[in-house]
């Protein structure tokens, strides 16, 4: 006795259902085929669409959206953060970097003697916001200025040069200019951030240690939400002493957005397997009504009508599982394409995108079941001599 | 003896213990596996009854050879579904081993069919996806007990003379062979009682001859009882008993039973 045979024996319903379907294999595959294209189309819409998004969260991340902005509001007294103020925010965000900056604008003497204005960050340390790619940032870098990877790139500046820059500064008698020079020390490292072209000087060179901007940089967005909402709570309870800026509801659009549009688009791939469930319920109606004969002389010989609805059952389900097996393969290719294009690794599959993929195999052969129910109560609830007159 | 309960627990131990069955049934109804009593069945088709059997009575014991003859749309078949269980009659009681059928739930009387009764039928409808091994295996196939199936199988397709087809499809085989094989499907679950609808209907007369010798060491060998509808006349002389059905009654037994034959 074989041992196929042996193993053949205990999954007779099984045997029995995959003799059936491939009996009319034009018939099963057909119907296969339509819960394939079902599988495809959820699976495929479903975890492409989770790639895009992933991609898009990715970059508006990328961009700041895991940080906070926090500027003086309205109702501060000084236009200014001191340092005392720093050290609230700071106390309040928690385990969070904290990056004061005080934003300003220069006027660079090029070459040739022309003037352009050029944005100047004041800041403690560059390597707060970025890496460094050239050079190196000395302890007290005064009459230093580090400039971005942008910067350097279109004016072709070296480690080195100095740069000389014109500050005007408002006084009662009118505006004074003041020039300055300083030598190149660092370059940084290119960077998708906003706001983080120009130049870097010391926070010295604004003469008072004052800053207007402090940004909070998260590790998630969910925690950017957390910190703008604790620094709301605190300072802004009755007056606006702080402006709080942060990306985190525009992640919240995108997030709607897209998967808003990404459940509509599986909806409609999901009529793909309603028409599916009607292929498969036509596919079994036609084999019952081929084998009524059949099936008489099975409930004839002792086959209770439970073991009828079983076995159309397992075929059922076995057809449906056929189409979402190869349907799976082709989502799941399909999805790696959309990994590959949208993040960079075919394998990145993300969280969302593997729930489509199993929801739709789920579905195709929930469907399947579903549509195998009535064929097969219609079966088993035939008389047999009916079956077997004539 | 309260009814309701003895009959779903008398049920019970023929279930699992299958070898005692027929002698205990034997002792309280004296070997007839199978009674019918003023058996009426009507069928209803719109606002007209059909009264297909009139009230006749029988008995079937072990190995008898029963041939039911008569014309077309006298009520053979209806008979021999009401004696398979795969009906029940309308009036009078048919009871299997003492127990009265119109007792059974549709899932007693497949479970009784099972055991009990073997089925051959005029077109064989044999499985043609199946082997004829697979097609005798096939009423034993949900038991889950493939080596012991297959055994029995074997032994049963080399009893009707298949022993070299077995792994033949259905149309593979001529019209005899067939037969020989839904002959041995009908055993496969040892019944006591074989039911034949025209067996030899599709057959020529010496393939014929070959079936109704094999039905004569079955009886002999394993003490099926058999009950064979049919049309021709020397399956009939073959018989220990005739049943002549005209109308839906019983006209007579014995040398008429030729008469079937041209009646149809
Ligand atoms: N399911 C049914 N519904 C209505 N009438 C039926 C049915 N089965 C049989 N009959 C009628 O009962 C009578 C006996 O039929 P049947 O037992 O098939 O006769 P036979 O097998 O001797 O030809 C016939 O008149 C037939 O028309
Ligand atoms: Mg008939």
């Amino acid at each position: 006795m074989s041992l196929r045979h042996r193993i053949a024996g205990r999954f007779p319903r099984l045997v029995i259902a995959r003799r059936n379907i491939s009996r009319a294999k034009v018939r099963s595959i057909l119907a296969a085929a339509s819960i394939l294209i079902g599988v495809v189309a959820i699976g495929a819409i479903g975890a492409g669409g989770a790639a895009f998004k992933q991609s898009q969260l990715q970059s508006i991340q990328a961009q700041g959206a895991t940080s906070v902005y926090v500027s003086p509001g309205t109702d501060m007294e000084a236009s200014h953060f001191d340092r005392e103020d720093v050290k609230a925010i700071d106390e309040t965000v928690g385990a969070a970097t904290i990056v004061a900056t005080e934003p300003g604008s220069m006027e660079l003497i090029t070459s040739d003697g022309t003037r352009e204005g050029v944005s100047v960050t004041y800041i403690d340390d560059p390597r707060q916001l970025h890496e460094v790619e050239r050079g190196g940032i000395p302890d007290n870098w005064r009459q230093s200025v580090v400039v971005s990877h942008e910067f350097a790139a279109d004016r072709g500046v070296e480690l080195g040069e100095r740069l000389k820059l014109v500050s005007e500064t408002e006084t009662e008698t009118g505006t004074v200019e003041t020039e300055h020079t300083y030598r190149v020390v660092a370059v940084l490292a290119e960077s998708q951030s906003f706001g983080g072209g120009g130049l870097f000087l010391p926070i010295e060179e604004t003469g008072e240690r004052q800053y207007s901007r402090v940004e909070v940089m998260t590790e998630s967005t969910d925690r950017a939400e957390a910190v703008a909402e604790a620094l709301r709570d605190r300072f802004n309870d009755r007056k606006d002493r702080l402006l709080v800026f942060e990306l985190t509801s525009l992640v919240r659009l995108l997030k709607t957005l897209v998967n808003g549009i990404n459940a509509f688009l599986a909806g409609l791939g999901s009529i793909s397997l309603l028409v599916a469930g009607v292929s498969i319920a036509n596919t079994m109606l036609m084999a019952v009504i081929k084998r009524r004969e059949e099936i008489g002389v099975l409930r004839a010989v002792g086959y209770g009508k439970a073991d009828i609805v079983r076995i159309l059952l397992v075929e059922a389900v076995l057809l449906g599982a056929l189409g979402s097996a190869v349907g799976l393969a082709i989502a799941v290719a399909v999805a790696m394409v959309a990994n590959a294009l949208f993040l960079g690794d075919p394998f990145a599959f993300t969280q969302s995108a593997l729930l489509y993929l199993a929801g739709a195999v789920a579905f195709g052969i929930l469907t399947s079941l579903l549509a195998g129910a009535y064929p097969a109560w219609r079966a088993a609830n035939e008389r047999p001599i009916d079956a077997l007159r004539g | 003896m309260t009814r309701d309960t003895s009959d779903s627990e008398g049920a019970e131990p023929t279930e699992t213990d299958r070898e005692d069955q027929p002698s205990d049934a034997a002792s309280a109804t004296t070997g007839v596996i199978l009674r019918g009593e003023d058996v009426t069945k009507e069928y209803q088709t719109g606002t007209q009854t059909v009264r297909a059997l009139k009230g006749i009575d029988f008995g079937i014991a072990p190995s008898d050879f029963v041939a039911i003859v008569g014309p077309s749309g006298s009520g053979k078949s209806t008979l021999l579904n009401l004696l398979g269980l795969l009906d029940v009659p309308t009036d009078g009681a048919v009871s299997l081993r003492g127990q009265d059928v119109s007792t059974f739930s549709d899932a007693d009387r497949t479970r009784n069919r099972k055991r009990a009764i073997g089925f051959v039928f005029q077109s064989f409808y044999l499985i043609p996806t199946l082997t004829a091994l697979e097609n005798v295996e096939m009423p034993r196939m949900l038991d889950k007990t493939p080596v012991k199936t297959r055994e029995r199988a074997k032994t049963l397709l080399q009893r009707v003379g298949l022993g070299d087809r077995l792994d033949h499809y259905p149309d593979e085989l001529s019209g005899g062979q067939k037969q020989r094989v839904a002959i041995a499907r009908s055993l496969i679950n040892d019944p006591a009682l074989l039911l034949a609808d025209e067996p030899t209907g599709n057959l020529d007369r010496d393939t014929g001859d070959e079936i109704l010798a094999l039905f004569d060491e079955l009886r002999a060998e394993e003490d099926v009882a058999i009950v064979t509808v049919t049309h021709d006349a020397y399956v009939a002389e073959e018989a220990d008993r005739v049943v002549n059905l005209v109308d839906g009654v019983i006209e007579d037994t014995g040398e008429t039973a030729a008469d079937g034959g041209h009646g149809a």
